[in-house]
């Protein structure tokens, strides 16, 4: 075998001799992270109650919320405040809107129109069609069945109603429908009516106060009723505890149990920073994010276990240090990986976040937050978790087994001497 | 070389090549691709509804409205039973919740006239829950399983509604799913001015009625007059013509003399028939239904072309779906042919009796979504049970179908479950191009700066590192095609986000060699063992990806969904990429084990 006569040269950003404390420092590490939790915990009732227009614990994007979210072109100057003005009287809940920048800089006047409506009746509107629709004819109204957000009325009449004449009458209190139709048997007189869209009704609006033609294009519209939002956030919360328990599962069966709750703390810290930084920067917390969080869950263990992985290699090879000594020399030595490999998924992330433009980049900010915390947490989180672990574990095997020579014993390839 | 390593040197080649060929389809125009490539590998890449701009919509069934409807319509069964069959006098029913029927009996003992006779018919739908004697109250409820029934089967109705109706519109590739209790509809390729339309009828909720033809009619004669003479020219353009068309009553042997209008195309009839005015405006109780039509040869043959022809009917709808208990296709025993027989229930009954007593000989158009479905001849009076014979010459195999087709439209018709929106998402068309530009530009600098880096730091093995990663985005994108998945904006952010990851195997796997050799150990040596010591880290960090791809995934819909897909395609082909065949360039470069070189730029 040809050995190498001269060590050869490389590029290093971490000397290979390297050996920083990580362990003897651990206190200020996870103080640091205890506070940043604690920050992100306080975060969401300042937002909730306290700070001056936010409003939620978290930015809820409209998938969330319930709601719509309309962007709207407009083919003329307009500002913010006559929109608003306009769209007054079809009461559509907290509107706000907000001048939308268009990646290409074509396209000037641009607005995101975000409401808490979905449908074009409000509650108010609704008790006002009530009253309004109570006689139709010789027909007095009997049942009048409409949900919040609902984009669908039943009115059930005593006698049988025109269906054009209930449209008409709609209509003539502001009420635009598709389509009026019996519902059920003939003898039930119930009649269905179709609300004509959002959308629709805000194009309508918009160009009646602001002068046809006002309203260039509608391109993008989203709503989602407030109850579906309420799901949304319930199976996001299942899905990031799902994806931790199995991450768990797998990693306590490929080392041992002692790993796996260090990976567990590790990735909730993970997630809930990320949510931090939602939280503080009040960025839009949307289904994209979620789908963030879930990625970087599943990409700050691959720092988790090179760390690990080493860490076991060295606990069987230097079974006459002491396990934090171990633990520390481990990380020194993979530190450049785990610097190089987060790097990499920073810089791609980054540049989706500097060029990319809507979902893209919010998905690139949760990301870099992530990748940032997810590195943190694999060697000032997971680790210490495993040492402390480990002891409790040594401690209640020797009060099992006093007499045992441990040396001779069962060996574990965690076990270490003491000094 | 080793033998093994040109073996694996074909492998390899002949997937790249394999890539390249799915590729094709995704990359090339139509026109300038080879017949061969038309021929086996047809398959590419959709653009998702975000990119591609569409409408995303998420419908709930109200199954509630549907179930309460059934127990309504139970009730008022059971009523008029006790009322007019037991002469029940004083009796108050009332429905509490939704699937409660209260029967309170003024009288106590009445309350055993709620025999088991009457509770035999209804065995399946309804359960005594209570039965006070002393009081004759006797409150049923309706069998949970029925719920559960009337669910899936409003869940399959509306699907079949929606893909009826969207396949009216001719959209390209239009997606209907059900998930969980939801329907799923996406229609790419949209534009924005079809939106509200599609929506508004989409969301409609199915309606079955049944309209008495009004035949023979002086408001058709004056038509067909019309058309003959001065709106002739009209016409002409439209492609529509008068036919006349006659049939003789059974039993009396009375002749029916009708006209009707047909054309290619329906819009054709229904603009006709909107722009009439003054005398030949349509009287206010009066409608016109409109039918497709298979075109039959002189010889009745059905030949490919089909055309929609007119039917003047009585606008009042005396009845409609929801009385109709049940429907079956049965076999005419005379003739053998497949036929439909249905049911109504007690109140429906006594109206088909009546409707169908007065217009023996009539036709009577059966309607689903404002579209006829048939209008057979009335050939007697029809009361709770009726038979529909099909007509036609068709052979019996596709008449069966047809007979199984309108079983299906009076089922639905039975049990009107509304469609409750519960998400919609819309994209115009530019919204989707301007995002995938930019995109595009971010994922360029991204891997810019990615095989940059590599390669100043690891040198020639980063070069490899950079092969490896460029080949995965190759073998990604293959198998993106040959699935037809469809690619998202986040699924692009997917794309770029593998790009990243993609060299972090390699730099796990580098690190390692350079570590061996630190220790003094030969470049092949190091190479190998490096290798082999990395792949439980490399595959362990893929496995737990792999995991939170497969939550994401369950998780996910639409865009986040596409996000997923890519997500976990990268993860399995980075693990061959930038495991075996970066492991694979290692040995071609280190060369052969008694001629290995004895330094390695890493």
């Amino acid at each position: 075998m040809a050995a190498q006569s001269e060590k050869q040269k490389f590029f290093e950003i971490i000397h290979p001799g390297a050996s920083y404390e990580f362990i003897g420092n651990q206190k200020y590490w996870i103080t640091t992270s205890i506070l940043l939790v604690l920050l992100t915990v306080v975060m969401m009732p300042l937002n909730a109650y306290v700070l001056k227009g936010r409003g939620h614990a978290l930015n809820w994007g409209v998938d969330f919320r319930g709601g719509s979210e309309i962007l709207i072109e407009f083919s003329k100057p307009v500002d913010a405040g006559a929109i608003r003005q306009a769209l007054a009287d079809i009461h559509l809940g907290d509107a706000e809107v907000v001048k939308y920048d268009d990646p290409t800089g074509k396209k000037l006047w641009n607005f995101m129109l975000r409401v808490g409506a979905v449908s074009v009746v409000s509650e108010q509107k609704a008790k006002q069609i009530r009253e309004s629709l109570a006689k139709e004819g010789a027909a007095s109204l009997q049942h009048f069945e409409w949900s919040e957000g609902g984009d669908k009325i039943y009115l059930r009449y005593d006698q049988p109603v025109d269906t054009t004449a209930l449209a008409g009458s709609l209509k003539a209190i502001g009420v635009s429908s598709n389509q009026v139709q019996t519902f059920g048997r003939a003898v039930e007189n119930t009649y269905e009516v179709t609300l004509v869209g959002l959308d629709t009704e805000i194009r309508h609006t918009l160009d009646a106060r602001l002068g046809e033609g006002a309203v260039a294009a509608i391109p993008q519209v989203e709503s989602v009723g407030a109850k579906a939002g309420k799901q949304l956030q319930v199976d996001a919360a299942r899905s990031l505890l799902y994806a931790i328990l199995l991450i768990m599962v797998y990693i306590a069966f490929r080392f041992d149990f002692r790993y796996g709750p260090g990976t567990v703390v590790a990735l909730l810290h993970d997630a809930v920073l990320v949510i931090g930084a939602f939280a503080v920067t009040y960025k839009e917390f949307s289904l994209t994010t979620v789908a963030a969080v879930l990625t970087i869950i599943g990409f700050s263990m691959n720092d988790t276990i090179v760390v690990f992985d080493r860490i076991r290699e060295n606990a069987a090879r230097l079974r006459d240090r002491r396990f934090d000594r171990v633990v520390n020399q481990s990380i020194n030595e993979t530190l450049s990986r785990t610097i190089l490999t987060s790097a990499t998924v920073f810089f791609v992330t980054l540049a989706m976040n500097v060029f990319g433009v809507g979902v893209i980049r919010d998905f690139a900010f949760a990301m870099n937050v992530g990748v940032i915390v997810g590195t943190y947490s694999s060697v000032f989180i997971a680790s210490p978790i495993l040492i402390w672990l480990n002891e409790k574990f040594l401690e209640s095997q020797r009060r099992a087994a006093p007499r045992q020579n441990r040396r001779g014993g069962r060996s574990t390839d965690l076990q270490v001497d003491e000094p | 070389m080793e033998r093994s390593w040109w073996w694996k040197a074909a492998l390899y080649g002949f997937l790249v090549v394999l890539a390249c060929l799915y590729l094709v389809p995704t990359v090339v125009p139509e026109q300038k691709q080879p017949a061969v490539i038309k021929k086996y590998f047809q398959k590419r890449i959709q653009l998702g509804l975000d990119l591609q701009g569409g409408l995303h919509l998420v419908y709930e069934v109200n199954v509630d409205k549907a179930v309460a409807g059934k127990v309504d319509r139970l009730a008022s069964d059971i009523e008029d039973r006790l009322r007019k069959d037991k002469g029940v006098a004083d009796l108050t029913v009332t429905r509490e919740g939704r699937d409660d029927i209260i029967f309170t009996f003024k009288n106590a003992p009445d309350h055993a006239k709620l025999d088991d006779a009457i509770l035999r018919d209804h065995r399946n739908d309804l359960d005594v829950v209570d039965r006070d004697a002393a009081h004759g109250v006797v409150r049923l409820r309706l069998d949970a399983k029925q719920v559960d029934e009337v669910r899936d089967y409003a869940l399959r109705q509306g699907i079949e509604t929606i893909r009826g109706r969207v396949d009216k519109f001719g959209v390209a590739e239009p997606t209907i799913i059900k998930k969980g209790t939801d329907i799923i509809v996406e229609l790419p390729g949209l534009k924005g001015a079809d939106f509200e339309r599609i929506k508004s009828i989409i969301g409609r909720t199915a309606q079955l009625e049944f309209k008495i033809v009004d035949d023979g009619s002086e408001y058709m004669r004056k038509l067909v007059d019309y058309l003959k003479g001065p709106g002739a020219a009209t016409t002409k353009d439209s492609g529509i013509e008068a036919v006349p068309e006659s049939w003789t009553e059974k039993d009396t042997g009375k002749q029916h003399e009708d006209v009707y209008l047909r054309a290619k195309v329906r819009d054709a009839l229904q603009t006709f028939f909107d722009g009439l005015t003054g005398d030949l405006a349509l009287p206010p109780d009066h409608e016109i239904g409109y039918e497709e039509m298979q075109g039959r040869s002189d010889t009745g043959e059905a030949t490919p072309d089909k055309y929609w022809r007119t039917y003047y009917l009585h606008k009042r709808a005396a009845l409609t779906g929801e009385y109709l208990s049940n429907a079956d296709q049965t076999w005419d025993q005379q003739t053998g042919r497949p036929e439909v027989s249905f049911e109504f229930d007690r109140q429906g009954a006594a109206i088909s009796e009546r409707m169908t007593g007065d217009n023996i000989g009539r036709k009577m158009a059966i309607l689903l979504d404002d579209k006829i479905t048939s209008a057979p001849v009335i050939e007697g009076r029809i009361g709770a049970r009726g038979r529909i014979t099909l007509g036609g010459f068709g052979d019996p195999f596709a008449l069966q179908q047809e007979a199984k087709d309108l079983v299906a439209v009076l089922r639905s018709g039975a049990l009107p479950a509304p469609l409750r929106k519960t998400f919609e998402t819309q994209v115009g068309p530019t919204m989707g191009r301007d995002a995938v530009s930019k995109a595009k530009f971010s994922m360029m600098i991204g891997a810019i700066a990615v095989v940059l880096f590599m390669m100043t730091y690891y040198r020639l093995a980063g070069i490899i590192a950079n092969l490896a990663m460029i080949l995965n985005m190759l073998f990604m994108v293959a198998i993106l095609a040959a699935f037809e998945a469809s690619l998202t904006l986040p699924g692009i952010a997917g794309l770029v986000l593998t790009i990243g990851m993609a060299v972090d195997a390699n730099i796990i796997i580098y690190e390692r060699i350079r570590e061996e050799l630190r220790l003094g150990k030969s470049v092949r040596t190091a190479v190998d063992s490096g290798f082999q010591r990395a792949f439980w880290t490399v595959f362990d960090a893929h496995v737990t990806n792999f995991v939170a791809g497969v939550v994401l995934y369950s998780y996910g819909s639409g865009p986040i969904r596409g996000f997923a897909v890519t997500l976990l395609v990268g993860i399995v082909t980075n693990l061959v990429t930038s495991y075996w065949l970066s492991h694979w360039m290692f040995d071609g470069l280190v060369g052969r084990r008694g001629a290995a070189r004895a330094t390695l730029s890493i």
